[in-house]
Formats: C-alpha cells, sequence, structure tokens
C-alpha cells in the first residue's frame, strides 16, 4: 500500500522529482496492472519501493502487510517479502544461478529466523520450476545473466521469483524483448504464482502482457501521479485509444 | 676479507644494510658467494629511486634487522601424500626415503646465480646460502613424480632469514609443487630456481601470508627448453612488504607458461607482484592472469613485463591481464604492465583495470536477498577465484576458502 508517495532523483541541480503524491494499494490475492507513457515515473516507483541508492523518498509512505518499507535496506525489504524482477537484468560475473539463488533464498530465511532450505529441496524445486519455464540444468549452472539471451534473462527473473516465492512482486516491463512464446511462458509461470496470499503489480508500457495475465485492476501513471484506475476493460481503451486520449480525459 | 671491506661498495649504509654485511663478514664466503654480495652491494637494499621498485621500498621498509613475528598459525593443509620439505628459518629439512626420479642434494658453498645483476634481492640470497647447515637444496627431477612436494618456507621468528632451492627438471619429467610461505622473520628472502629440459613440466602453486612486522621476498627464476610447460598459480596476503618476483625465459621452441596469481591486502598490508618474461625462441605461449583485491590501507602492486625480441621472438602468443579491485576507500593499487615487443609476427595482447565492484550488480543482489556486506563477498570472491582455477587439486579449494574467510573480514589478522 502506497500513501501519497512523493521521490526525487538526482542530486542539487540534476535533482528531478518524478513520483508526485502517488497512492495506490494492491491487497494480497490480487493484480494490479501499471501503464503509462515513457517518463512516467513507472521505473522510478519500482527502484524507490525497492530502495535503490539515489532514489530518494521527499514525502509519503509504502507499506508491505503493515511493515513501513522505507525505512529497510533492500535487502531486508526483500526478506520482508518483496520481490522485484528487472527492467534490464543485470550480469553477476562467476556466480552460478544455482550458487545466486540458494544463497539468496538463505539469506532471506536468516534473516527472517527459518531454517536454510536443504540441498535436495533446492534442487528438486530448481528442477521443477525450471521445467515451467523451458530453463535447462545447463543454463542454472551458468552465471546469473551472463550471455543470456534477452528473453532468457526475462525467464531467469521469473524463474528466481518462483523459487524465492515473495509476499509482493513487481514485475518491471517483464514483456518488453520478449517474443509472443517466451511472453506466454512467463505469463504462465506468473499465473501460476497466483495466490490469496501474494500481491502482484506488473508495470508495462503495453496491453499485450495484459492478454496472458488478467489483471484484477488497471492503474495509469502519468506525471509522477495515479490519473484514472479501471478494471482490464482499462488497457484495451488505452491500446485504442493512446495514452493521449487518456490524459486528455483526466485533464 | 672483513666487513670493513665490503662496506665501500654501499653509499651511506643504513643500519640494516651493516648488519647485513656483518652477517656476510662472519662466514667465509667463496668467490660466487662473494661476487653475488658484491652485486647486492651495487644498490644495497631495493628502494624506490630504482624503477623497478619504485612502489616497493626495501630500505625504508626495513631500516634495521629486527626479530619477526611467530608464524601465522596455518589452517593450510597439504595433500596426504605429499613429500614434504620443510624450512625452518635457517635449514631445511627432507624425507630421507623418496620416490624414484626425485634426489634432493644440500648444497654448501656458493652457486653460481646468473641472474644477480636484475635481481638485487636474489643476489642477496645467493650471497648469504650455500653456508652450513643446510640452507640450499638442489631438487633433481628425473621422471614424473606422483606425489606433490610440499614446501613450508617459516621464518623462524628471525631477524634474517635466507633459504634457496634449486629444482633441476630433465627430460620429459613432471613435478607438482606446493609452497607455502608463512612469515615469521623481519627480513626473509628465498631464491627459487626453475630449470626444465625438454619437454619437463612444473605445476607450481605458492601460498604466501605474513604479519605486518615480516618483509619478504620471493624471487624466482625459470628457463624453459623447448616444449617444457611452467604452471604457476599464487595467492599472496603480503605482509608489512611482500615482493613475489617471477623471471621466466622461453629459451626453445614451444615453450608454454601460465603465471596466474591472485592478491588479497588488508589495511597495513602491502603485496607485490613482478614478473619478467622473456620469448627467447619462436612459437612460445605465456598466459597470464592477475587478480587483486585492496582493502582500505591496503597496497598492491603489479609490474609485468613482456620482452619479445626481433629475431627469436617469432610466432609468440601472449597475454597478460591485471584486474584489481579496490574494496574501500583508502585502497592503493599500482599497476605497470609492459609489451616489448620487436618481433613483427606475434600475437601479444594485455589488459589492465582497477575498479570498484559494480553498484547495479550490487543493488541486484540485494534485491534478492543478499545483505551489502555478502553482496560484495561473493561478487568479490568470484572475480578473484578465477585466478586460482589452475591451482594443484587438493589446494585450490583451501585457497579459495582462504579467500571467502578474508572477504568476510573473517580472516585473523596477525
Amino acid at each position: 500500500m502506497l500513501d501519497n508517495l512523493s521521490a526525487a532523483v538526482g542530486e542539487d541541480d540534476g535533482r528531478k522529482t518524478i513520483l508526485k503524491g502517488l497512492s495506490l494499494e494492491v491487497p494480497a490475492g490480487e493484480v494490479h496492472a501499471i501503464m503509462g507513457p515513457n517518463g512516467a515515473g513507472k521505473s522510478t516507483l519500482s527502484y524507490v519501493l525497492t530502495g535503490r541508492d539515489g532514489y530518494e523518498v521527499t514525502e509519503g509512505s509504502a507499506k508491505l502487510e503493515g511493515k513501513d518499507l522505507l525505512d529497510m535496506e533492500p535487502d531486508e525489504r526483500a526478506a520482508a517479502g518483496l520481490f522485484l524482477s528487472f527492467q534490464y537484468p543485470v550480469e553477476i560475473p562467476g556466480v552460478p544461478v544455482m550458487t545466486f539463488v540458494r544463497a539468496a533464498i538463505n539469506a532471506q530465511r536468516k534473516a527472517r529466523g527459518e531454517d536454510e532450505i536443504s540441498a535436495p529441496d533446492f534442487i528438486k524445486k530448481a528442477r521443477e520450476i525450471g521445467q515451467i519455464l523451458n530453463i535447462d540444468a545447463e543454463m542454472l549452472k551458468r552465471p546469473v545473466n551472463v550471455g543470456f539471451s534477452g528473453g532468457e534473462k526475462k525467464r531467469l527473473e521469473i524463474f528466481q521469483m518462483m523459487m524465492i516465492e515473495p509476499r509482493f512482486a513487481i514485475l518491471d516491463e517483464t514483456d518488453s524483448g520478449l517474443d509472443i512464446d517466451a511472453l506466454k511462458t512467463v505469463a504462465d509461470g506468473v499465473n501460476a504464482l497466483r495466490s490469496p496470499e501474494r500481491g502482484m503489480l506488473v508495470i508495462t508500457h503495453y496491453q499485450r502482457l495484459l492478454d496472458h495475465i488478467r489483471p484484477d485492476k488497471v492503474h495509469v501513471l502519468a506525471k509522477g501521479r495515479i490519473i484514472k484506475t479501471g478494471g482490464p476493460e482499462l488497457a484495451e481503451q488505452l491500446e485504442k485509444e493512446g495514452y493521449d486520449g487518456i490524459l486528455g480525459e483526466a485533464a | 676479507m672483513t666487513a670493513t671491506d665490503l662496506l665501500p661498495a654501499l653509499k651511506n649504509p643504513t643500519e640494516a644494510e651493516r648488519q647485513l654485511v656483518d652477517l656476510f663478514s662472519a662466514y667465509n664466503g667463496d668467490e660466487n658467494q662473494r661476487r653475488s654480495f658484491d652485486i647486492f652491494a651495487l644498490t644495497g637494499l631495493p628502494h624506490r629511486r630504482m624503477e623497478q621498485w619504485k612502489w616497493s621500498d626495501v630500505r625504508q621498509a626495513v631500516t634495521s634487522l629486527q626479530d619477526g613475528s611467530a608464524n601465522r598459525p596455518s589452517d593450510i593443509s597439504a595433500p596426504d601424500e605429499a613429500i614434504s620439505i620443510e624450512f625452518d628459518g635457517q635449514s631445511w629439512s627432507f624425507p630421507d626415503e623418496l620416490p624414484e626420479g626425485l634426489g634432493i642434494f644440500p648444497r654448501t658453498g656458493g652457486h653460481d646465480f646468473g641472474q644477480a645483476d636484475r635481481l638485487p634481492m636474489g643476489a642477496l640470497t645467493a650471497a648469504m646460502t650455500g653456508h652450513e647447515p643446510a640452507d640450499t637444496l638442489i631438487i633433481e627431477v628425473s621422471g614424473k613424480v606422483a606425489a606433490p612436494l610440499s614446501i613450508t618456507v617459516r621464518g623462524g621468528a628471525r631477524s634474517a632469514s635466507f633459504g634457496r632451492l634449486v629444482f633441476i627438471l630433465r627430460e620429459e619429467s613432471h613435478l607438482d609443487l606446493f609452497e607455502h610461505y608463512s612469515g615469521g622473520a623481519g627480513l626473509a628472502s628465498y631464491l627459487v630456481e626453475f630449470g626444465l629440459a625438454e619437454k619437463a613440466q612444473v605445476s607450481r602453486t605458492i601460498l604466501q601470508e605474513a604479519s605486518t612486522k615480516d618483509v619478504t621476498a620471493i624471487t624466482s627464476t625459470a628457463h624453459l627448453a623447448a616444449e617444457a610447460n611452467f604452471e604457476q598459480t599464487t595467492l599472496a596476503f603480503g605482509g608489512k612488504l611482500t615482493r613475489i618476483e617471477t623471471h621466466l625465459e622461453h629459451k626453445g621452441e614451444n615453450a608454454k607458461a601460465v603465471l596466474n596469481g591472485a592478491y588479497l591486502a588488508a589495511s597495513g598490508y602491502h603485496v607485490d607482484f613482478t614478473t619478467h618474461v622473456t620469448h627467447g625462441a619462436e612459437s612460445c605461449v605465456t598466459k597470464q592472469l592477475t587478480k587483486g583485491a585492496v582493502a582500505d590501507g591496503g597496497r598492491g602492486i603489479f609490474q609485468g613485463k613482456f620482452l619479445v625480441p626481433r629475431t627469436v621472438g617469432q610466432f609468440t602468443d601472449a597475454d597478460m591481464q591485471h584486474q584489481a579491485l579496490l574494496l574501500d576507500n583508502g585502497a592503493e593499487i599500482f599497476a605497470k604492465p609492459e609489451l616489448e615487443i620487436y618481433a613483427d609476427d606475434v600475437e601479444c595482447e594485455h589488459g589492465n583495470t582497477s575498479g570498484q565492484l559494480d553498484d547495479e550488480a550490487l543493488f541486484y543482489m540485494q534485491q534478492r536477498g543478499l545483505p551489502k556486506t555478502e553482496a560484495r563477498a561473493l561478487l568479490t570472491e568470484a572475480f578473484i577465484v578465477e585466478a586460482l582455477e589452475k591451482a594443484q587439486d587438493g589446494i585450490r579449494e583451501q585457497l579459495i576458502e582462504a579467500t571467502r574467510k578474508f572477504l568476510r573480514r573473517e580472516r585473523e589478522q596477525a
């Protein structure tokens, strides 16, 4: 749940206010979509929520299951259940996927005071999820994202999400760079994670991902604020009329 | 010969240099040893005004000979089947029974050191060894020795420690070597020479540790005949000052060398990797990968040189890479990679980078739940380990574990 969130990026003269009093609530069990034109603040929102350096919250609050996210380090937010599927997944040279994901899961469990995942359980789960996402064992041995194609990187983000099982997931432009088949695979993964305990926020520029992941609500983000909220039909309207139509209507 | 005879060569000797003269005068050195000392005396302890030593000033680091620390307690163990050779700060000991193909002979008296004029610490060691008791070993390998040789070198809490090893590898012989230097002398200088005959193979793994009281120089030379193969992997944690210098020369066609290594310098530690490779024969290969990670108050140095002469160095294939990470503000890294190539049909590459960990990668890892310190350690470990991949089986994992501990600041600092 976000209340009146405002945030700025940059320092001194280069400082720009990107989010201007954004309020949004995604209840557990629901999938919401945020759509908006370029420069609306979509990616800023995902970085502000996950706590990236350089994104300063100037006003408002962000809570996950009642816990104030903005006071936490990025890894603490992850342990609290927040997951971001990156628009541009980052290469981690020399660290194999399996090593990385297991270290991440165990770090989160440790932070929550839980036991580590056992090696056999971890491998079994990785194999099952790999099958759903069409990721073979060879890919899981390679260093994270190094030499991966755009589609492979996005599938690996969903793989990590399914392994980590977050309480709340943000998917930032997960559809960009995906062909139709990959889009379907990714959507299947996301749909598999839908659950009454889990909320999801799908950030996208186009409607096509929402054909596969039917959102409960669609919000239109422009100039740092939510200017319109509706059902899935709003996405279709956007596709037909373009952002200009909706923006003009809201103004 | 008296101390006063030797002194004039040294200009304005420091307290430490006077002590070295006294030490040498106490021996009844032969012509070889005197010649080595004379060459050393031309420069004295290497210092910053010498180009090759501008970042590692031994003269300043050793103002007088003072007792070293106790040796670091070691948690590294050699493979069970290893043949163990130990140095206690003064003399070598080795097993009476040796496998076929391996001979170890203590040597008294000077043993010619051809490169003394280029390697002042090597010259000093050549002068200071060859005396009683056994401080010099000639190790002759005439076959494929299956068991690795494990060489443990301790300073023995002495003010000065000198030791020398001369490896003679006959045709088609093979030796695996693990050397562990653990400090413990105020000034320690070791000279290790390798002569590889045709098709001889040496796989050498070195671990160096010391305290911030210890100044250590490990000087190695290697001559490779045709189709010889020399592989070296070093992991060094440094000391007050540590110089690990390797001079390798390809003397026969199709010889191959790998000179890999990683240095990890904590606050107060100084590590210097210096290498010099001469492609003195056609179609030889040299691959060099050096990685470093330096914390606030630590200092890492890489000086690498490939020399490819015009007439003999054709078809050289050589690659020199140095990549270092500054772990904190206040870390210091100095690098001087040099390619000096006169031959016209060669493939020589080099790369040199010093930087910090990628912030984007760190954020990505944190977003997945890894605390920042753990993310940094994991990323740095993966970076360093690449240079340790060719270390000896059974030792490699232990080197990686030592790296892990260093990066998580779990390593006991002496």
